[in-house]
């Protein structure tokens, strides 16, 4: 009798076990993909001087493969306290312009949109990134320029509301940042009449102008609490294909105000052993806008110290002299904070920087952004 | 104690084996009594399992981790401003756009494909095969996005069709040519991805458009919200009219629940084979027992208890179950390739498109094949085990007391099997009964008849004794008297006889009435001469747009006199999701058969046009519509809306119910002026056949169309009809191979029980050709009781499945039409099977010598 109970038991113990190990468990489905690589064709490259005419040179240029809308700025909120920002906009064209075909759907598109948003919240020592990517159609993300520019993703958009003046939207996370942008010294060139070459190949280069000096003013809106904040900005617009060279692996890029009331931007060109390349370049806006041009043997950028990042153990330069003989400028360059590591599609430095230096003996100081990219994956290729 | 407990049982097992080896033929027939049972169960279950796992696999891989849908009234879908307002005010949540339909491919056989049109971008949340390591690989979705008619497919499909990257693959989208190409192979990581990947075609959401031609439209926007009942509340209040948030889970429960009954009633009705394979064992366990009541009588002498002696018999049933539900799993499986086919066949017909193909061996079915097939077994043997365990260790009983007993209990089992069929049909007159209920009460009916059967076979056995008597001289009166000598035995196996020429009878009764049924419905309700659709692939509406254009030629076509438009589509109400078809045939008062009519015939037309509906027989069961007042809610386009009951017709064409609506009230309403059927009344003397054909040629190339003439359609819809009641048909066969065993098995136990008598017989001169006679006159009197019996019980059973089952499970009505020829059918079949199984033992019996049989005392 025993025995029968047992093997009944037993029996009813292996059936149940079958069952429940028998019943789907809830996984997601996964595939891999297997493609045919992209077709090789031509966008156009950024090859010598062209003309610029505002607003519709403020939007997208998708007969080149990338572009990209720039806007960072330092603020602060009527308490004292600091903030850094940062809202990009990224554009990748995925077909080159003979492979293009016209198709029926809204959504059909070969633009694609990232943008990165990043807050730093200097006096907390907090920082926060986020990323978004998006389709350029169906309205989801895109530039306009017709009557003024703008350029969004979703919601986080920069809407220019009249000639000089710009509204600027992002929210994400309990993050929003709500700010109206005037533009004090009009589009800056950037190197020969717009066109900054980066390798020795002329076509390795890209188109580029800035804002640099925005003043900014609006509300910012951290976990609930609101504050009216100000400051200043700047933008960059770059856009070509190709722009770095083989070899080139990214770069430490400086847009610096000055107490003075000019600005300095600076770019260097790194190689794949740390090397400055020759391309490296730079720029001087005087408070009236007019510009100097830095050569590469114009100025010298000194690294004071580095910061590893405890996330990525990615080493980052963290403090600079920034030296340019020719106008006797002489700039102590610090992060904010030190952890501004965007940790995104890619991983690269981007932050709130502070300055203190003289020039022709006189003391001044500023405020400015600085990014750090290629030094925890080349970017050459993707840019 | 323990140490004599494990002797015993021991030898107690080796008691039973042996007896099972050394009657290898009876227990041979115990195990294929009950692995046929448990073959249909598991064959039935593998088929309703497997349906419902394609079904959820399908869904899993369109829904992936959405908790929420946005749905839209609109058939044509929402409009893809919706999504993208959201994505623009920032909506915070994961949300992304689906477009799905489903394609045919000619290089295919025409196997229906799911199209999916999807953003990649903003997919990854929800479905993870296009995300690679979190990330969105943009540089291997270039062509994808960019290049018009690009898809994804699974590797399987690529294998199976020999498909590569790069080439095209052309289909067919509601009725048009499309080309696809193919831009890339998804290899799914497991077998669980390979199932849910099958009959995927993997579309941007542009190309999906491009594809359907529905530009500007979505089928649904898929979002994961916070689980906060303020954040959906608030975020419902910012809704456009028309558009509504249902969970992700929702629809495909209420799709479930859709088949729930079509399976239940599967089910039901493979539970009735096995119930045949019960009565099986109980007969030949009780045989078991009475052969061994002297072993069992000295085992007790030497000490062994009842218990024990319970043990043994209950035992050997394990055994006999353990092996019986192993082949019978084996054998299930392989009938499970037949009805998997025929189960996804109906439920494409009748209900949805699967595109899901191979489904694994589910291990649940065939855990519940052996659970089920050893306990009913094991129950089987209680009684007969009982009756073991009371044998008195002295001596054991004389058979003749024990029969003596079994003929004393007939008035008892009588009374039980009254009170059976009055339980049961109290049990249909329960008002909140619903299926269970209906289920249970049919079983109660069926072991009601089958207890009732004893008494009515004995009687029916004693008048037999006369006319038999002058036919064949003392062998005719023998017969029947052996047969009420042994009725432990004969009852038993004209019960189970019976039973199972009763589901045969009444399952012909009520397919027979259901087709009738249709035939009426389809006279009234087809009336038009020519009927347009554009093909879908489920069988019973179309759902699919009319081009334009077609329209347009039919409207001025000189050979028709009445042209009649209808728009079907899919309409969540508030007992769920309907199919409304708006009409414009003013004449639908005259052209449906009624249940109920609220509006004076001349007078329906008019109370649709002032905004009422006519709602048919299932959905005014289920969401209980009968009466002049009531109401139901539609979602439409200009949001929730009330709308009158006119009246109730027989459909027969969905269990969930359907809607017919004015057309003009419908295009205010939904805005949508698209026309999914046409039917054309002729001019007299208008030839069908040849205005259908010129009609093909002349709109052939603007779209698919299906153009066929009044007959034509009706033939179809009756193939669809007979395709459904397929495996109801194969199951009813299958349980008369059960019943036809069950009684070669009673008959021979019964037979080989009586060698000593036979040889007695023998002895005192009968000759073989006598013997052979009197096998056949028990066999064939027990068929003929079982036929006779088997007449008013399946007549019973029939109206039991067409006024509760039926009626419970898919809300029709059917019209009872007994047919005569059902009836002798079933009498033939029982007759045959009788003598069939009466055949060996007759012809054992004539062969053996009486010494031979007598010796063996």
């Amino acid at each position: 009798m025993k025995k029968w109970l047992w093997i009944v038991g037993l029996i009813t113990v292996a059936l149940g076990v079958g069952i429940s190990l028998s019943r789907p468990k809830s996984q997601p489905v996964q595939a891999q993909l297997e493609v045919l690589p992209a077709l090789e064709g031509e966008f156009r490259r950024a090859e010598g001087a062209r003309l610029f005419s505002f607003p519709s040179d403020h939007g997208a240029h998708p007969d080149y493969q990338t572009e990209w809308w720039y806007y960072t700025g330092n603020l602060i909120a009527e308490d004292g306290r600091l903030f850094g920002f940062q809202l990009t906009f990224f554009r990748r064209g995925l077909v080159p312009l003979t492979e293009r075909v016209t198709r029926e759907s809204k959504w059909a598109t070969d633009q694609i949109y990232m943008a990165h948003f990043a807050l730093s919240r200097i006096s907390d020592r907090r920082f926060d990134a986020f990323e978004r990517f998006s389709r350029g159609a169906a309205g989801l993300a895109g530039t306009r320029v017709d009557p003024l520019y703008q350029v969004w993703l979703e919601n986080w958009q920069v809407t220019q509301t009249a000639t000089d003046e710009y509204h600027l939207f992002a929210a994400e996370n309990g993050i929003t940042l709500d700010l109206a942008l005037e533009d004090t010294k009009g589009p800056i060139l950037q190197g020969i009449d717009g066109y900054s070459q980066k390798g020795p190949d002329p076509g390795n280069a890209s188109y580029y102008y800035s804002q640099s000096r925005l003043a900014l003013q609006g509300r910012l809106i951290v976990e609930g609490e609101g504050l009216d904040v100000n400051g200043e900005g700047w933008m960059d617009h770059e856009f070509g294909t190709s722009t770095l060279s083989e070899g080139q692996v990214g770069w430490d890029w400086f847009a610096l105000q000055l107490s003075d009331g000019s600005e300095l931007m600076v770019y260097t060109i790194r190689g794949v052993e740390g090397d400055v390349d020759p391309f490296s370049r730079g720029i001087i806006v005087r408070p009236d806008g007019s510009t100097i041009l830095l050569r590469y043997e114009d100025f010298v950028i000194k690294v004071t110290d580095t910061w590893k990042s405890p996330h990525t153990l990615v080493v980052y330069p963290a403090g600079w002299i920034i030296e340019a003989p020719g106008e006797d400028l002489t700039l102590q360059v610090m992060p904010r904070m030190a952890d501004q590591e965007l940790r995104l599609s890619f991983t690269y430095w981007e932050g709130s920087v502070e300055i203190n230096g003289e020039r022709a003996g006189e003391i001044i100081s500023g405020q400015g952004y600085a990014e750090l990219t290629g030094y925890a994956q080349s970017l050459q290729g993707r840019f | 104690m323990s140490w004599s407990a494990s002797f015993l049982s021991a030898g107690i097992l080796n008691v039973s084996v042996r007896y099972l080896w050394r009657h290898r033929l009876q227990s041979l027939l115990m195990v294929v009594g009950v692995a046929l049972g448990v073959a249909l169960l598991v064959a039935i279950d593998l088929a309703n399992v497997s349906a419902r796992r394609s079904f959820e696999l399908s869904v899993e891989t369109v829904t992936g981790r959405a908790t929420h849908q946005l749905v839209s009234a609109d058939p044509r879908g929402i409009d893809e401003s919706v999504y993208v307002n959201l994505r623009v005010q920032g909506i915070g949540v994961p949300v992304a756009p689906v477009l799905l339909d489903f394609v045919t491919a000619p290089r295919m056989e025409g196997r229906a494909l799911q199209l999916m049109g999807i953003d990649p971008v903003a997919d990854a949340p929800f479905r993870s095969y296009l995300n690679l390591n979190g990330q969105v690989p943009l540089e291997q979705l270039v062509s994808f996005l960019t290049r018009p008619g690009a898809v994804f497919i699974a590797r399987e499909m690529a294998e199976q069709y020999a498909l590569d990257i790069g080439q095209t693959l052309e289909v067919e989208v509601g009725g048009k040519r499309r080309e696809l190409w193919i831009a890339g192979i998804l290899k799914p990581k497991d077998t669980l991805s390979r199932r849910a990947l099958d009959g995927l075609l993997l579309a941007d959401i542009a190309t999906a458009q491009e594809l359907t031609g529905r530009l500007g439209k979505l089928d649904r926007i898929d979002l994961i919200l916070p689980p906060d009942p303020r954040f959906i509340r608030s975020f419902e209040m910012q809704l456009p009219p028309g558009v509504r948030l249902e969970g992700a889970a929702t629809r495909s429960a209420s799709l479930d629940q859709m088949t729930a009954a079509f399976r239940l009633n599967l089910t039901a009705l493979s539970m009735l084979a096995l119930i045949v394979g019960v009565f099986l064992i109980y007969n030949t366990m009780t045989f078991a027992v009475v052969q061994r009541r002297e072993l069992f009588g000295t085992l007790r002498c030497l000490g062994v208890t009842r218990r024990e002696i319970f043990v043994i018999v209950v035992g050997e049933a394990f055994l006999v179950g353990i092996l019986g539900s192993f082949f019978g799993i084996v054998s299930g499986v392989i009938l499970g390739r037949q009805t998997v086919q025929m189960v996804a066949q109906t439920i494409n017909d009748l209900y949805f498109t699967t595109t899901v193909q191979s489904v694994s061996l589910p291990a649940e079915s065939l855990v519940k094949g052996m659970v089920v097939g050893v306990i009913t077994t094991m129950l089987a043997a209680v009684l007969p085990a009982w009756e073991a365990a009371s044998v008195p260790p002295r001596a054991a009983l004389l058979r003749s007391g024990l029969e003596a007993r079994s003929r004393r209990a007939i008035g008892l089992v009588t009374v039980f099997g009254l009170v059976a069929i009055s339980s049961g049909y109290g049990l249909f007159s329960l008002p909140a009964g619903g299926l269970p209920a209906g289920f249970a009460g049919t079983f109660l009916v069926v072991l009601g008849f089958a207890l009732l059967s004893a008494l009515l076979m004995v009687i029916f056995l004693k008048i037999s004794v006369y006319p038999l008597g002058r036919l064949f001289s003392f062998v005719g009166r023998m017969a029947p008297r052996s047969l009420i000598n042994s009725l432990s035995r004969t009852a038993v196996a004209v019960a189970a006889l019976m039973v199972a020429v009763a589901v045969t009878i009444a399952v012909n009764l009520m397919i027979d009435s259901f087709r009738y049924t249709v035939t009426l419905w389809l006279e009234a309700t087809l009336q038009g001469d020519i009927y347009i659709s554009a093909p879908t692939l489920t069988a019973t509406v179309p759902s699919q747009p009319v081009a334009r254009e077609v329209v347009d030629v039919v409207e001025d076509l000189p050979a028709a006199s009445r042209v009649n438009y209808s728009r079907s589509i899919t309409v969540d109400s508030s007992r769920g999701a309907v199919r409304l078809s708006a009409i414009s045939n003013e004449r639908i008062g005259w052209e449906r058969l009624y249940l109920k009519r609220f509006v004076p015939i001349e007078e329906t037309w008019q109370a649709l046009q002032e905004g009422q509906i006519l709602v048919s027989e299932p959905l005014a069961r289920r969401a209980d519509l009968m009466t002049n007042d009531s109401v139901l809610r539609l979602f439409t386009p200009q949001g929730w809306q009330t709308f009158h009951v006119a009246g109730i017709y027989f459909d027969y064409a969905s269990s969930e119910g359907a809607i017919l609506m004015s057309m003009d009230v419908y295009q205010k309403l939904w805005q949508d002026d698209a026309v999914t059927a046409i039917d054309l009344r002729l001019r007299q003397g208008v030839d069908a056949n040849q205005t259908a054909q010129d009609l093909q040629k002349k709109l052939g190339n603007v779209q698919e169309l299906l153009i066929r003439p009044n007959r034509i359609l009706r033939a179809a819809v009756m193939e669809v009809f007979d395709r459904t009641f397929a495996i109801t048909a194969a199951l009813r066969f299958l349980a008369t191979v059960v019943a036809f065993i069950g009684v070669l098995n009673a008959l021979l136990l019964q037979q080989m029980e009586r060698r000593w008598e036979v040889g007695v017989l023998r002895a005192l001169g009968l000759t073989g050709k006598q013997l052979w006679q009197l096998a056949m006159l028990e066999t064939g009197l027990m068929g003929l009781s079982a036929g006779l019996l088997a007449a008013p019980t399946g007549y019973v059973l029939a109206l039991v499945l067409i006024y509760v089952i039926n009626q419970r499970s898919f809300g029709w009505t059917l019209q009872l039409l007994p047919q005569p020829e059902t009836f002798y059918q079933a009498l033939i079949i029982s007759l045959t099977a009788a003598l069939l199984a009466g055949l060996f033992p007759a012809w054992r019996m004539s062969r053996l010598q009486a010494s031979q049989l007598i010796r063996n005392e």
